[in-house]
């Protein structure tokens, strides 16, 4: 029988340090914001044992108002208190917990802690232990705000729930079954439609997949039956490499890591390849897919062309790339922007504070983004400070586009490029099941880029 | 119970006003059970002692922090150090956002506000975090020149016992602006209201001119929770000044505060501030009750006319107004007729809308408040909002306080079956009701339905929510909740957590 590594309620295998130095224009969540990759799962809820305003503020900002994601949010909360601070609240969260298998109907509970049990040292795994023990279909993710971000947390919940609810499997692997790991729920605005249309691309190569998140999983259900996979594909620079090693070591499943997501003909065709050549999947079979895919796809984008050679328009069409962003929608949008329009790398940012052991492998991912061209990324966190190496990167001669969040717009405004909102906070998009992914994703956000060009040109 | 400034702390609603956040039945009895126990309003019939109700489940609600944060960060020139690991902060993008459409409706200058979080991590956990903070308004001085830095608390600096004042007084002599502490860790109360308390309490401490020249006969300070003026044109023809405040100020507004000739809130949740400026600097509270309805709008304005002596041109104002707006608010009664309505908001404004509604024609049950004062730091009996409201309009049958909690509100909308909701603190309340099916007018900028015009704009706007149910009826029909089938049929939100038929489980 193949059993989870180790218990894993606390460390993320990706070490976090709150990075030096204040921070001003916030681009991630705390650990505890983890809770939206719990609720991003079909048929979960999360418990959260933390003060009256923490688990509220990180769905509103990571859902409510980024992209209007929307969604219901019912999250049941300690509110902790002055009587929890003092005398200590684990009896408070039992006393919930037992109140929400009573009100509440979900096949998975996780409960969450934020910054305050940490500071007052409530024993939370031994209160989930005993209603474990019951039956209830629990588990505990350490979240504790000062230790981590959203993206830390979101793989600290991953491996709690394998380890503590998947558990032991003696589940036959299926030969074509794979767990998928990419985007990160709510923090990037598209994941929903990317989500759905990723496993549609893999699902056209004939494989079963796993998404796990959002509307295109099968939920709860979906993850109890991750050891049935036979391998995991993480399509991420780094977010999820530590749940699939511990997949590895868990359940002997290999993983296949492929940093970028793809966008567009080229990345699409590369990556479906290499995901086939993993999964022993003949290359005539992408090529299949791929062709059928792309009948309509170039018909489209043979037309744009006409508005892309200046036929139709009299705009300043973009020519240099600029990211604000986390890595992997960073590495998407360059990545395409680069190698299928034609445009030059500019400054690339990279916002989410990723871990120290993460980065150069991340620097790797933008190397030959195209043929023979390269993106130097930086990394940074803070508003003002991202906004500096903007705005002393070259761009001499070019027409920059910005990529970003809501904070860039005044510094879009300043360099004179239009700005796309791509990453948390994008509070001037509204984003329902949009996709940028594979063939279909890539004209969705051509449409979307150059309708805002036009736009930046007429309206002013 | 005076407010005491000199403290750095402001004491909390609980503390002096009895806040309670949960409690259910009907608002006679709620009202007569406030006066009884706290001897503040008019004694009513069948008071008994003030009892808070539990319950075991509960719901992620709003903290201090939240409220207090962002009314420092949308005053002008202003930063905010959220002194607090990086997820508190994760406020700065609807702050933002807010401030800057709020600037657009106030006509001032749209740009992102200032806020910088220390951004504290385990190490200073251990070793404490005093040392980030006086780094970060250095750096906050040197990037944005701001006239006034506000420093926030939370609950990890709270626990961990930073010393915030004495870092803010030290930088304050080093840098020569007001550095103002705002204490609004979470859990030190039950209740998000208590964050206007704590930036009134930074404002009447450290913003306000201490010493006025001299009093301004005309300037009336009006306390607002947010959004466009709709006083000016209200009190203008009285020869009244407005000096909005609260809601995004400069710094001139809010150091003339002390030199007005009256305060008048909008919502008494924000009387702190004004019963504040009576007691130190001599500036009269108005304290007539709010003007939401006809009558009470015209004893508002009296109230006003007396206090700053213009009597003589205020029954020609009121006369006018009533005559400006009857054709049309015949049109709305005539149109809303039959309709039911249901009031999601916090305590004295939520007793307003009920008032507005009432005045609509429309019938209101039922009502869910976030919390219930019972009674105002001024103590004075024509501030009780709910009293006035049931003495006025007739009572409530079903009066629910809850902090927006929403398995409590699926009951009380279950057992109220409204034609559509109003609400504020559009958190739980309107997404839930749009899933059940009911049509949603969201509050955002609560001056809305404010004296004569905001019987119109609210009339108006309610009859631009009713054709929406068409959407809502279908999303509803097409939505579950995930709670238990014996909850989903409960209508008192109160009730206790029904016990699940299911095999006796060992005990451990």
């Amino acid at each position: 029988m193949l059993r989870p590594a180790k218990a894993a309620t606390r460390t993320s295998e990706a070490e976090f340090h709150a990075a030096p130095g204040a921070v001003e224009q916030v681009r991630y969540g705390c650990a505890l914001g983890a809770l939206l990759s719990v609720i991003a799962i079909p048929n979960a809820v999360p418990i959260t044992h933390c003060g009256p305003g923490c688990a509220q503020k990180q769905f509103h900002a990571l859902s409510g108002i980024s992209g209007y994601q929307g969604g219901e949010f019912h999250v049941p909360s300690t509110n902790i208190g002055n009587r929890e601070v003092i005398f200590g609240g684990a009896d408070r969260l039992d006393e919930l917990i037992d109140a929400t298998l009573k009100v509440m109907e979900a096949d998975l509970f996780v409960v969450q802690t934020g910054c305050i049990p940490g500071l007052v040292g409530d024993d939370v795994e031994n209160v989930v232990a005993r209603w474990r023990r019951r039956g209830a279909p629990l588990v505990f993710a350490e979240t504790t705000g000062y230790r981590g971000n959203n993206f830390t947390g979101h793989e600290i919940i991953a491996k709690a729930i394998v380890d503590q609810f998947v558990g032991p499997s003696t589940a036959p692997k299926r030969a074509r079954r794979v767990n998928v790991w990419s985007a990160l729920p709510y923090q990037n605005p598209f994941w929903r439609g990317d989500l759905g249309e990723l496993k549609r691309l893999l699902e056209g190569i004939g494989l079963e997949v796993a998404i796990l998140f959002g509307p295109a999983s099968d939920g709860v259900a979906e993850w109890k039956r991750i050891p049935e996979a036979a391998f995991n594909l993480v399509v991420s620079p780094w977010l999820g490499l530590g749940i699939a090693r511990h997949l590895e070591r868990s359940y002997d499943q290999p993983f296949l890591h492929l940093p970028r997501l793809p966008i567009g003909a080229r990345a699409t065709r590369a990556f479906l390849a290499q995901v086939a050549a993993f999964a022993g999947i003949e290359a005539r079979v992408v090529e299949d897919f791929a062709a059928r895919e792309e009948r309509e796809h170039w018909l489209y984008l043979r037309d744009f062309s006409a508005f892309y050679s200046g036929c139709t328009s009299q705009y300043r069409l973009p020519s240099q790339v600029i990211v604000a962003g986390e890595s992997a929608y960073a590495l998407a949008v360059a990545g395409f922007m680069v190698e299928q329009l034609g445009l030059s790398p500019g400054a690339i940012v990279l916002t989410e504070n990723p871990p120290e052991s993460a980065r150069d492998g991340i620097r790797a991912a933008f190397r030959n983004l195209a043929e023979g061209v390269d993106a130097e990324v930086v990394f940074a966190q803070d508003g003002p400070t991202v906004h500096r190496l903007i705005r002393d990167h070259d761009r001499h001669g070019e027409y920059p586009i910005v990529f970003g969040s809501t904070w860039e717009a005044g510094l879009a405004r300043e360099i004179g490029a239009p700005l796309v909102e791509i990453g948390y906070p994008a509070t001037d998009e509204v984003v329902l099941s949009r996709s940028h992914v594979g063939w279909r994703g890539a004209l969705t956000l051509v449409e979307h880029v150059y309708t805002t060009v036009v736009r930046a040109s007429t309206l002013g | 119970m005076a407010i005491n400034l000199r403290t750095v702390e402001a004491e909390t609603r609980e503390q002096r006003l009895g806040t309670i956040t949960q409690w259910d039945g009907s608002a006679s009895q709620l009202a007569a059970d406030s006066v009884a126990t706290h001897g503040c309003g008019h004694a009513r019939p069948g008071g008994r002692r003030l009892c808070e109700t539990a319950s075991p489940f509960s719901q992620a609600s709003m903290c201090a922090e939240h409220i207090a944060v962002t009314n420092a960060t949308i005053i002008r020139d202003s930063v905010v150090i959220q002194h607090s690991p990086i997820g508190c902060a994760a406020s700065q993008s609807f702050t933002a956002r807010y401030a800057r459409d709020l600037a657009e409706r106030r006509g001032w200058k749209p740009e992102d506000p200032h806020s910088v979080c220390s951004n504290l991590g385990e190490q200073d956990m251990v070793f404490g975090g005093v040392d980030r903070l006086a780094a970060a308004i250095r750096e906050a001085f040197e990037r944005h020149a701001p006239r006034v830095i506000f420093v926030a608390t939370s609950c990890a600096t709270g626990i961990i016992g930073d010393d915030v004042d004495g870092t803010a007084r030290a930088l304050e002599d080093e840098l020569g602006i007001p550095v103002v502490t705002l204490h609004c860790e979470g859990f030190k109360s039950k209740h998000w209201s208590n964050g206007w308390d704590v930036i009134e309490h930074g404002i009447l401490r450290k913003l306000v001119d201490r010493a006025p020249a001299k009093t301004d006969p005309d300037l009336l300070n009006v306390i607002h929770l947010g959004g466009p003026d709709v006083f000016t044109p209200l009190v203008a023809p009285l020869g009244l000044r407005v000096n909005l405040v609260m809601g995004g100020n400069t710094l001139e507004r809010l150091a003339e505060l002390s030199s007005a000739a009256a305060t008048v809130t909008m919502c008494f949740v924000l009387s702190y501030l004004a019963t504040g400026l009576e007691q130190e600097y001599g500036v009269p509270e108005i304290r007539a009750p709010l003007p939401y309805g006809l009558d009470a709008t015209d004893a508002w304005l009296r109230d006003i006319a007396r206090v700053t002596g213009r009597e003589d041109r205020v029954e020609a104002v009121i006369a006018a107004e009533r005559a400006r707006i009857a054709p049309e608010l015949a049109t709305l009664r005539e149109k809303l007729k039959g309709k039911k309505g249901f009031v999601a908001a916090g305590a004295a404004f939520a007793h307003g809308l009920i008032a507005d509604l009432r005045e609509l024609g429309v019938e209101v049950d039922g009502t869910f408040s976030f919390h219930h004062d019972p009674m105002t730091d001024s103590r004075d009996p024509r501030q009780d909002s709910l009293g006035h409201l049931i003495d006025t309009t007739g009572d409530v049958p079903n009066f629910t306080v809850s902090p927006d909690q929403h398995f409590q509100a699926h009951a009380a909308l279950k057992r109220a079956n409204p034609d559509f909701i109003v609400t504020r603190h559009t958190g739980a309340m309107a997404s839930l009701a749009a899933r059940m099916g009911i049509p949603v007018l969201p509050i955002f900028y609560s001056n809305d339905g404010l004296a004569y015009d905001g019987l119109l704009t609210i009339g108006r706007a309610i009859l631009r929510t009713l054709p929406k149910k068409r959407f809502y009826a279908d999303v509803a029909a097409h939505s579950s909740f995930p709670y238990s089938p014996a909850w989903l049929a409960e209508t008192n939100p109160y009730a206790a957590p029904p016990e699940r038929v299911r095999a006796e489980e060992p005990a451990c």
